[in-house]
């Protein structure tokens, strides 16, 4: 069979675009397809990238991409004691996800990937054994077409339709998503310090943060639990809302009560385990729509550019072989699961055991944790941190034992 | 039953993300819900950051809407 394209890559966000970087710098016929009019818009996150993730990847910024770098965090226990933390590992940037995305497909085409917006993936076509060979797309709406490819690759992010159809299971359990609310707000004086604020009061199973940008901006959002959103009726603990608590914050805090709102935005962002296959024959899977996301902040930029690279690595040397089983594939799994598959694996752990702990407990943790113990609890190194809280607080051990078993 | 309020939707595709049976997808510029393949499992109810999604008991009650609730 004569095909179109060497790869057809679903999606033109991060991840997509780092893959169709790096397949199409190899010398294959890369074709990208977006259902967006405009690439990074809308905008459904908040926009904070680590600095280590963009060195790896050998890429220096441009200054229109990001608002402002950042120095570290701030991160803020229930009862208000605020814990900084910087270090060469804390800094990062704030993006301007719009032109940051754009940035990242602009230099997949200068490597010669092809890019088409306003494309929506209806369908995926099947050969007769059931193997994807192809996609059936309409642009803006218009009669659908076909383009066939030997590889078909899924960067499409939490909704992942087509991944669905391609047998990958990426639905979402509630128990594994926070639902985020998110105002863009003026004027907000800032350190360039990312700020976190904890407790079940501010928002229940997740966090609350501010994030400064530029020219005294700032994204102030909110995400909570699936699981304690929303309707009490329908099962939820505790009826809560994103919004209501973060306008509750918002009128409670200084600085914001005054501030105006520039930009509403919310989305919902999976903080579970990725899923348990990330190649089938003839496709793959990238990014968020493989759920590799952080699962302590929910961050998914800087994991989504790292499974792009290293799928495209392995889909080049498919692409040389002819060979686009499974078997050939699982390599980018294999790599994943090596780096940082038992990293992500930690934090979720972490996770878990957080949403435990009580607001008097956390305030506890916050009093005897120092900004030296952060990174190792960060880089899954629980137990001299577990034993100095259970030292002072026995009944911590409880919760705290699921971190060191 | 569940209907969406367009006016106060963001189109964060959240309820999309997670409806087990692809019964809500983006359409142009809003969210169409298709009742066929609705289990009324709830769970967009709960995701939905904006709380533009609603959920009415049985079909009956839907029915008594306007028409114009549900699809405007």
């Amino acid at each position: 069979m004569k095909y179109d394209h060497d790869v057809i890559v679903i999606g033109g966000g991060p991840a997509g675009a780092t893959f169709a970087r790096i397949a199409a710098g190899a010398g294959l016929d890369v074709i990208v397809v977006d259902k967006r009019k405009e690439i990074g818009v809308p905008v459904r996150c908040g926009e904070a990238l680590g600095v280590t993730e963009l060195i790896k990847e050998g890429l220096d910024i441009p200054k229109g991409c990001y608002s402002i770098p950042i120095d570290g965090a701030r991160i803020i226990a229930p009862n208000g004691k605020a814990i900084v933390w910087k270090d060469q590992g804390t800094k990062g940037w704030v993006l301007e996800r719009k032109t940051f995305d754009k940035w990242l497909c602009e230099l997949a085409v200068d490597k010669g990937a092809r890019i088409n917006t306003y494309t929506r993936a209806l369908e995926v076509l099947k050969d007769e054994k059931g193997k994807p060979n192809g996609l059936k797309v309409t642009h803006g709406g218009r009669d659908p077409f076909d383009i066939t490819a030997p590889l078909i690759v899924s960067a499409e992010g939490m909704e992942s339709l087509m991944a669905r159809q391609m047998g990958f299971k990426t639905v979402h359990a509630l128990y594994d998503i926070d639902t985020c609310y998110e105002y863009e707000m003026k004027p907000y004086v800032h350190e360039n310090l990312i700020e976190l604020y904890f407790g079940n009061a501010i928002a229940p199973r997740g966090y609350l943060w501010i994030f400064p940008k530029a020219d005294r901006k700032a994204n102030v959002g909110i995400g909570i639990g699936g699981l304690v959103s929303n309707d009490e009726k329908l099962g939820g603990l505790k009826g809560a809302q994103p919004k209501p608590l973060l306008d509750q914050f918002i009128k409670n805090n200084e600085q914001l009560k005054d501030a105006s709102t520039l930009l509403d935005f919310g989305g919902v962002i999976t903080v579970g385990a990725p899923i348990n296959e990330f190649v089938k024959d003839n496709c793959m899977i990238i990014g968020t729509a493989a759920k590799q996301v952080d699962p302590i902040h929910g961050g998914g930029i800087g994991l989504a550019m790292e499974a792009g690279v290293m799928a495209a690595g392995v889909a080049i040397k498919a692409h040389e072989k002819k060979d686009y089983r499974k078997e050939v594939l699982f390599e980018y799994e294999k790599q994943w699961r090596t780096h940082p598959g038992p990293t992500m694996a930690k934090r979720l752990l972490l996770r878990k055991v957080m949403e435990k702990v009580s607001d008097d407990d956390m305030n506890y943790i916050f009093n005897i944790m120092t900004e030296r113990d952060l990174p190792s609890i960060m880089g899954g190194n629980f137990a001299p941190v577990v034993a100095k809280m259970v030292a002072g607080r026995p009944q911590l051990l409880a919760i705290l034992r699921g971190l060191v078993s | 039953m569940i209907t969406i309020k367009h006016d106060g939707c963001i189109l964060c595709v959240g309820c999309s993300s997670v409806c087990p049976t692809n019964a809500i997808e983006v359409v142009g510029t809003r969210m169409e819900h298709f009742a066929d393949k609705c289990i009324d499992c709830g769970i967009c109810v709960k995701v939905c950051p904006a709380n533009v999604i609603q959920m009415y008991k049985g079909v009956k009650e839907a029915k008594k809407l306007p028409p114009e609730a549900e699809y405007g």
